[in-house]
Formats: structure tokens, sequence, C-alpha cells
């Protein structure tokens, strides 16, 4: 199952680059088929998987060079499933809403594809080098998504993205290299590597350590690191956005997860610096969300500010911590993924991403308006959305080692309910602005209804998984408190 | 006497002592039922035109009469048998370590109050029937009624104090929705307004000895209350102020009393049960029920003594100078009332409970008669009697009412107003520029400039939007300058390189390169 898994996102690769490059709708139609056939692959994968075990289940592994000691191992366990779903599930929305691209759609779909086989494996790869080099591996398709589809910026924000990645991932490699040097039998296999960094001195596992929060940082991102973010969030064509914000930021989380699982110690050691780190983002994050006019620039840095809860989550290293940040990592997904979405549709029908442009849009296009109005609640973490079920958690890990320092945490999110909240008046209330519509179009048109239908999916997710959360936190109950077992907090 | 014997044994044989008790909390609850029917049928709105009257009439007086049926069962039972003195029904809430259970008292007082409660009620409901026929509020009315049937009910059989606050607001707030019966009135929404506002002065009070009780006391049962005289005199009277204000405040007693006078605009019917005879002594009823804490508190007596002595006089002196009929019947019954409260000081609470009862049933007449007075009495209203209209300093007082509407007027409705007026003045000029409240002066259309748009509003937005301005500023230069200054040195750097290459790749030095890495080597 979990092969079929990750052999279907190439399957579709293949199958685009054989149909015909003239009939786009065609090519959009069997893209979207795949990416559904990969939704319902995922979901099954999830039914049949028993999360009362806290093992690596669907395990399997191959040699892959023997002389180095990498494998082509994978494997999932709670902690990968729900980013896997969560993968699949963006992805299809990404292609569904996708229908603006008519240049290059054989490409563009082909490299939707090849981004999804290498995310799926990132997050299921059970050896750090097929984790680094899928890593890796995403960089490509991206750089040619941005670049070639992106706004006015996009060269810039290509290059930079990939400068960015690139230069934390020389630390990631630096430090993995010596992980691999203290590993039982010179291997990369990640349980081979946990055994042996958890033998180190705290010291060596703190630089290494050091290392691999580079790494991740960069692409969760922390601050001083997110020079990428904003320029690439903003350029990217919307389903890239997408993409970016919901799935490619909860990479550089999950290799943390990872990171903290395989360095105990320096996980220990660094809780205070981490949480610092995870405050600073939160409200660097909110502040620069405040002040933004460009409604993508807005959800861009709202993006750090949320990851910045996942990290103070990780960084509390309890079970409620941890499961916060799991939550809030799948809810930041649906939550920007749909933000995204619909400000891509906006801009798709107007062509401005400035907030002045807009106005009174429950008048013009109320179905547009309620989708707006929701999903910016739910992105402050309104109760009875995703995101209150993961902030609560993390607030409530994080609560008993820093007290109230926590209140950095409320004013963070006091400030992203100031923008959100200005947000919903400036776009669907007030006069109604001239924007109209752009490029010969004479109305601004409502939503359709599949635009309609991807919005709906991701809101129902946002919905149950706030009202119920059960079945989510279940399934990763056992793999998370295994991982808080080994720091007893 | 053998005949009483017999008959106590007959009775014992045909009621059940157990099943009477279990069916007492019916008997608030009856009407309390029929309130909510009443309520029902208001709110689906099906309750207009005549044809609906006598439903609505039907329902409010099966309630009380039904009420009262059983109210004479456990009269009876209680005469001929042995009821206990109190029923437990099950526990409510607590108050820290105090229970609040829902408990009734059964004695001669609250039964033989229940039962006239119920009668005048029963009575004053069919009086309405057809006094108040074709009214537009004929069924908020009967609801209302209803609501205060029930409140009634339950301040005389409640075993604690809390049930019986209870009743007190039930009762309360019907008052207020009978007095503001004609809302579409000005002067009857103010009345109710300053008569609900007055009650809860009282009801401040009752919470204050609740709160008392439970906490010096430990216990909030009218049985348990007294204790065994152990308790300190000092938190007594404390909570006695609070008792004895509630009590004061609901029999209109001075200085309380202009409300009373105030109410009587609600429909007749509702005047008579509610200030006539019913509410006013609910009063009465708690001193008397008090009367085990007020015997060891001698200052409090004095002071029910004073103040009810005082409320007789006024009373008196008011009803005498009074030109209409219901005025005239009020200040009366305020001035009987003081009497009441004059008796209870001074540890008569027999004659008060007695007393009470008659003048009830007493007025409740007097007050349904009181719009056929004109027809029924035929000779012209007496004068005022002569010793008064020749004393011009008590005729004037009397006509007045002793200032005491005017004196609150200024001594605690001015006041408030202007701090109100202060704390409006300060909101406006400082909290509300703080809090960044919104205003009216925000352009509405046209194209905002960008900043304007994102303005923060307040100190707090204020604040947010320089400490943002400086985030921001770092932000371009450090991160998103892709033209800056970063570019421009690593190009310097590369011109660097390009020398050094240049230069490296002349033999020269290339030959000195090695030679020093020679050097270096050996």
């Amino acid at each position: 199952m979990l092969k079929l898994l990750l052999l279907l996102p190439l399957f579709g690769a293949g199958l685009l680059l054989v149909l015909p490059a003239r009939n786009v709708d065609l090519l959009r139609r069997a893209a979207s088929l795949v990416a559904a056939l990969i939704v319902v692959c995922a979901g099954l994968l999830v039914v049949t998987f028993d999360s009362a075990n806290a093992e690596i289940q669907f395990f399997e592994t191959r040699p892959w060079n023997p002389r180095l000691g990498s494998n082509l191992a994978l494997g999932v366990d709670g902690i990968s499933l729900p980013m896997v779903l969560l993968a699949t599930v963006l992805c299809f929305i990404a292609i569904v809403s996708s229908h603006t691209v008519r240049a290059g759609a054989k490409l563009y779909f082909s490299l939707l594809f090849v981004l999804e086989a290498s995310l799926l494996i990132v997050f299921t790869a059970r050896d750090w080098s097929l984790f680094y080099v899928c890593w890796e591996l995403t960089l490509i398709p991206l750089f040619f998504l941005i670049d070639r589809l992106g706004g006015a910026n996009r060269h810039r924000a290509a290059l930079n993205f990939v400068l960015y990645t690139l230069g934390g991932s020389v630390f990631m490699l630096i430090a993995l290299l010596l992980l691999y040097d203290v590993a039982p039998g010179h291997s990369f296999a990640m349980n081979d590597m946990a055994a042996g960094g958890a033998q180190l001195p705290p010291k060596t596992q703190t630089l290494i350590f050091l290392g691999l929060l580079i790494g991740f940082g960069v692409k969760m991102p922390i601050v001083p690191l997110h020079g990428w973010l904003p320029l690439a969030h903003v350029e990217a064509p919307s389903p890239i956005s997408i993409l970016l914000s919901g799935i490619l930021l909860k990479m550089g989380a999950y290799g943390l997860i990872r990171a903290v699982a395989t360095l105990p110690a320096a996980a220990l050691d660094l809780q205070d610096e981490l949480a610092a780190l995870a405050l600073i983002s939160l409200l660097y994050g909110a502040v620069l969300a405040w002040r933004q006019t460009d409604l993508k620039a807005m959800i861009a840095y709202s993006s750090i500010s949320h990851m910045g809860v996942v990290l103070l989550g990780i960084a509390a290293l309890t079970p409620a911590g941890l499961n916060g940040a799991m939550t809030q990592m799948v809810a930041h997904g649906l939550v920007a993924g749909l933000l995204f979405l619909l400000i891509g549709l906006l801009y798709e029908r107007t062509h401005s991403r400035d907030l002045a442009m807009y106005g009174s849009l429950n008048r013009t296009a109320p179905r547009f308006a309620a989708f707006i109005v929701f999903t910016l609640l739910a992105a402050v973490g309104l109760p009875g959305s995703a995101g209150f079920i993961g902030e609560i958690h993390v607030l409530i890990g994080a609560y008993g080692r820093w007290g109230g320092w926590l209140t950095l945490f409320s004013i963070g999110m006091l400030i992203s309910a100031a923008y959100a909240l200005r947000a919903i008046r400036i776009l669907s209330t007030g006069p109604e602005r001239a924007v109209g519509a752009a490029g010969g179009v004479p109305v601004f048109a409502d939503l359709n209804g599949r635009e309609a239908a991807a919005a709906w999916l991701l809101t129902a997710g946002i919905v149950v998984l706030g009202l119920y959360p059960a079945p989510l936190l279940q399934l990763m109950a056992a793999s998370v408190g295994r991982l808080a077992q080994q720091f007893g907090i | 006497m053998n005949d009483f014997a017999t008959l106590q044994v007959l009775a014992r044989e045909f009621i059940d002592p157990a099943a009477l008790v279990a069916v007492l909390p019916l008997v608030p609850l009856l009407p309390l039922l029929a309130a909510a029917i009443l309520a029902l049928r208001l709110a689906a709105g099906t309750e207009h035109g005549d044809a609906q009257e006598p439903l609505t009439a039907r329902i409010a007086l099966l309630a009380a009469i039904g009420a009262l049926a059983l109210l004479m069962l456990l009269d009876l039972a209680a005469l001929f048998g042995t009821l206990p003195t109190s029923v437990v029904v099950g526990e409510w809430l607590s108050i820290g370590a105090v229970p609040i259970r829902i408990s009734f008292i059964i004695d001669a007082y609250s039964l033989s109050s229940a039962t006239l409660i119920a009668l005048i009620g029963g009575l004053a409901l069919r009086f309405s029937a057809t006094y108040l026929h074709r009214e537009r509020g004929f069924q908020r009315f009967f609801l209302g009624m209803s609501l205060f049937l029930a409140g009634m009910l339950l301040i005389v059989l409640a075993g604690n104090a809390v049930l019986t606050f209870v009743g007190w607001e039930l009762a309360g707030i019907s008052s207020w929705l009978l007095i503001a019966y004609a809302w579409e009135r000005p002067v009857a929404v103010g009345n109710a307004q300053l008569v609900f506002l007055t009650n809860r002065v009282g009801d401040a009070g009752f919470l204050l000895g609740i709160g008392l009780a439970a906490w010096s006391l430990r216990t909030v049962d009218w049985l348990a209350m007294p204790g065994d005289g152990s308790a300190a005199t000092v938190t007594l009277r404390l909570l006695l102020i609070g008792f004895v204000a509630a009590a004061l405040v609901k029999s209109a007693q001075l200085p309380f009393t202009p409300w009373i006078a105030r109410a009587l605009e609600g429909p007749t019917p509702s005047s008579a049960v509610f200030y006539g005879s019913l509410m006013v002594h609910a009063g009465v009823y708690l001193l008397c029920r008090m009367q085990g804490l007020l015997l060891q508190v001698p200052d409090m007596m004095a002071l029910l003594v004073l103040v009810g002595a005082a409320t007789a006089l006024y009373g008196g002196l008011c009803a005498l100078v009074q030109s209409d009929v219901k005025s005239a019947l009020v200040f009366s019954t305020v001035g009987q009332v003081g009497m009441m409260v004059a008796f209870c000081g001074s540890g008569l609470f027999w004659l008060a409970a007695v007393h009470s009862g008659v003048h009830a049933a007493w007025r409740a007449y007097q007050f349904l008669l009181a719009p056929d007075y004109m027809q029924l009495v035929g000779r012209p209203a007496r004068p005022v009697p002569a010793w008064l209209a020749k004393n011009i300093w008590w005729y004037t007082a009397a006509l007045q009412r002793f200032w005491l509407e005017s004196l609150a007027h200024a001594l605690i409705t001015r006041p408030t107003l202007a701090l109100g007026r202060d704390m409006r003045t300060l909101d406006a000029h400082l909290i509300d520029p703080l809090v960044g409240a919104p205003r009216n002066d925000e352009s509405p259309l046209g194209q905002l400039a960008a900043d304007e748009l994102i303005r923060g509003h307040g100190l707090a937005g204020r604040l947010l939007f320089a400490f943002s301005d400086q985030v921001r500023r770092l932000e371009d230069h450090l991160l998103l300058s892709g033209d800056g200054t970063l570019m421009k040195r690593l190009q310097r750097l590369v011109d660097y390189a390009d020398a050094v290459e240049s230069l490296l790749e002349q033999p020269r030095y290339l030959l000195l390169m090695v030679m020093a890495t020679f050097a270096v080597i050996l």
C-alpha cells in the first residue's frame, strides 16, 4: 500500500508526459483523477494503520548503496501519517485549483507530481540519506514552478528560495554525516543513527542538533532564517503557494521532530532557546503580518507566526505540546491552504492583491466573503476550528515550563486576531471599491461549483478536526507518547 | 374531645402524611407551570382574540385552585394528624460546605399564610377574568399573576433563605411586569423601573443576609438559623441588618415607602394582591420567620419599633390627605403594616402574624372594590380632618409625602447621574482615544492610502504600528534587499577573487606559491 502510494505520483507524472500537450483540459482532468486516487490511497493507508501500535508500520527496506550503508527504507508511524494525508489532500487541491495554467500545462502538472512524490518520500523515509535526497529533490520542481509561473519578481524569489534552502541543507548534511560517523555499523537508517546519537555526550549532541536546526529552521521557518518565505509565497502562483505554505513548511517541523527523537539530550538542553526562538517567530511574524497591505504577504507572515506555535509545542517536549505541534501543523496546513486558495482565486479575478482595492465582498460575492471570513477566523484559532485544538494543546504543554512567558504567545494571538479581523472588515464590508474585474471580464464572479467544492473540502477538514479532534489525536497518540517518553517531562 | 380523637384516627387512615408531604412542592409549582404554559402560548402567538381569553383565565385559575386544594388537604392533615415540621425534596446546590436543599417548612404560620395567599390569589384571578376583558394585555396579565402567585407561595413555604429568595425575586419581577402593564405609557414604565430598583436595595440586603448566614451560621435553613445562641452578636447584627433591610423594602417601610405609591400604576387586581394584601406583608412574614434571631439582638428590635411606629404615623397622615381612593388605601395599608413591624419589634410576633392575615383579607376586598366606590358610597369624600387642616406644617408635609421622593432624588439620583456624566466625559476624551474606539471621521469612499488602511487605532494600535514599522525596516534591510548592499559586497568579493586569480595565473607568482609550499612542508 505504501509503495503504491509513492509510485502513484510518479505514474501520474509519466502519464501526463505521454498525453497530448494541446488538450489542457484533458491534462488537468487526468491529473485531478490521479491526485484523487492518491488521496484515496492515503486514506486506505490511514484505515489499515494500527494506531495503538507505536512501532513503524508498513516498514520495508532494501539496500540502496551497501558500501555507504544507505537504504531505501520506508515506513510510517503516527507522526508521519497525518503529514502524508495532508500532503496528498493539499496536492489534490492545488491540482484542482490550477485551471488558469494553460501554457506549459504538461510540464506544470508533471512537476507537481514529482514534487508530491518527493514530499511523500520525505515523510515516509526511514533512512536519513533517502530523506536528505528527497528533501533536496523538492527544490527542483519548486524552482521551476515558481520561476516559470510566478509573479513579477519570480526569478529573484525562486533563486532566493533555492539558495536559502540549499544553504540550510549544507549544515544539515554536515550534521547527518557526523551522526553517520557514530552510528553503529555506519548506516544511515534512522534507528541506527538515533541509537548512535543517543550515546554521544550532550555537548556534541547539541552541536549536531544545531546543524540540523539550521537546516530545518530555514524550511520551517524560524525567524532569522525566514528570508526566502515572504518573497516565495508572494511570487509563487497560488496553487504553489498552497503547497509551499500548507505542506512544504511542515517538512521542516517534521524533520525537527525526527531530529529531537534522534538527539534527545540536545533537545533537552536547548529547550529554552527553542522556546525563545518560537516566541520571537510568533511575534515577529504576527507583527509583520499586521503591517502588510498585500494579502498574500499577510498570509505568508502569518505562516511564520503559526509555525512559531509549532516550534513552541516541539520545544515543550511534553505529550500535550507535541500533540499540539502536530495538530497545529495539520490545522495550519488546511487553513493556510484554504487561505491561499481563496486569495489566489481573488487574484485571478482582479489581478490585485492589495487590501485597499477590495471592499464589500459580501454584497458582490457572498460565497467568497463567507469562506474568507470563516478561514480568517479559523486562522486566528477560533474555538471550533482545528487551529484552536492545536493552540490549546501547545499552551497546555508549554505552560508547565514557561508559565508567564506565554503571555507573549497570547499577545501574538491577539495581533493575529487584529489583522484577521481587519482583513475581514476591509474585504467583506465597507464601501464597494472600484476593483470590479480586470482584464476585460465584465463582472466580478463569485466562486463557481468546482472552486467552492475545493474550499468546502478544506473547510470540512478544519471544522471536523476542530469539533472532533479525537481521531487525529488517537492516530498520533502512541507515537507521540513514545517520543515524549524519552524526555520524561 | 372523644370525637376529635376519632377524627384524628380517621384522618390518619385516609390521609397518608408521607404522600401529602410529597405533593407539597406542587403547591408553588402549579402556578409556575401555569405561567410557563401561558408564556408558551404567548410565544407561539396563538392567544389573540376574545375566544382565547377564557382558556387563559382557566389555566391560571385552575393552578391557583389546585394549589388551594392541596393546601386545604395539608391543613386538614396538620389539624388532625401529625405532619413533619419540614420536608426535604432534594439537594439543590451548596455554598462552600453549606448544603442548600429544596426544602419546605410546614408549620401553622406557613400553612395558613400559604392558604390565604392561594385563596386571595384565586379570587383576584377570577375577578380579573371579567375586569380585564378585552384588554390588550390580558394574557400578559395572567402570566404575571401566575408568576407572582408561585413566588409568594414559595416565599412562605420555602424551608431555607435561598429558596425564599427565589420566591422573593419572582414576586419582584412579576411586580415589575405588572406595573409596566401599560408599557406604552412612559410614566408606567418609569414607575416600574423605580419600584424595581428600590426593591433591588432590599434584594441586596437579602443576599447579604444569606451570605452571612452561610458564612457564620453555617446554615441557611430557617429552622436551624437561630442556633443555640452562641453566635457573636456583631455577626448576627450585620446579618439581621441585611434581612431587615429586605423586609423593610418589601413592606414599604420608611425610608423606602415612596415606591409603593408609584406601584399603583398597574391594573387594579394586581395592585390589590401585590400592594394591598400579599406582597406588602412578605416583609412581615420574613421578620416573623427571623424571630429566633431577632430576639437575640435587642437593638434591632428597638429599631423595628422605631421604624414601624414612624411608618404607621407617616402612613396615617398621608392617607388622610389623599384625594383618590387607591392612594388613600395604599397609605393606610402602609400605616397598618408599620404597626405590624412595630409589633414584631416589641416581640409580639404572633400578633403581627394574625394582624397581617386579617389585614390581607380585608385589604384585598377593599382594593378589588376600589373602582366601584364612586357608585357605592354616593356621598362626597370626607374632607381632611379639621385638626390637620389647621396645622399647616403637618398638612403640607403629609400632602408632599414628607418630601421623601425629592430627598431621594437630591441625595441619590442626581449625584449618580452627575457621576455618570463625568464618567462619560472621561470615556470620550481619554479612554476612547486610548483604546481606539471607532469614530465616524473615517472617509468612507475613495481609495485609502495603503498605510492609512492598516494604521492602528488607540494606544495599543499606535504602539504596534510604530513597532511594526521598525520591524519592517529591519526585514527590508536584512532580508529582502536582493539588489542591496549584500549583492554589492558579494560583487566586490568576486572582484578580489578575480584579481587574485589573475595574479596567480602569472608564472612568477605560481613559482612563489610552490616555493612557499615547500618552505612550509620543510
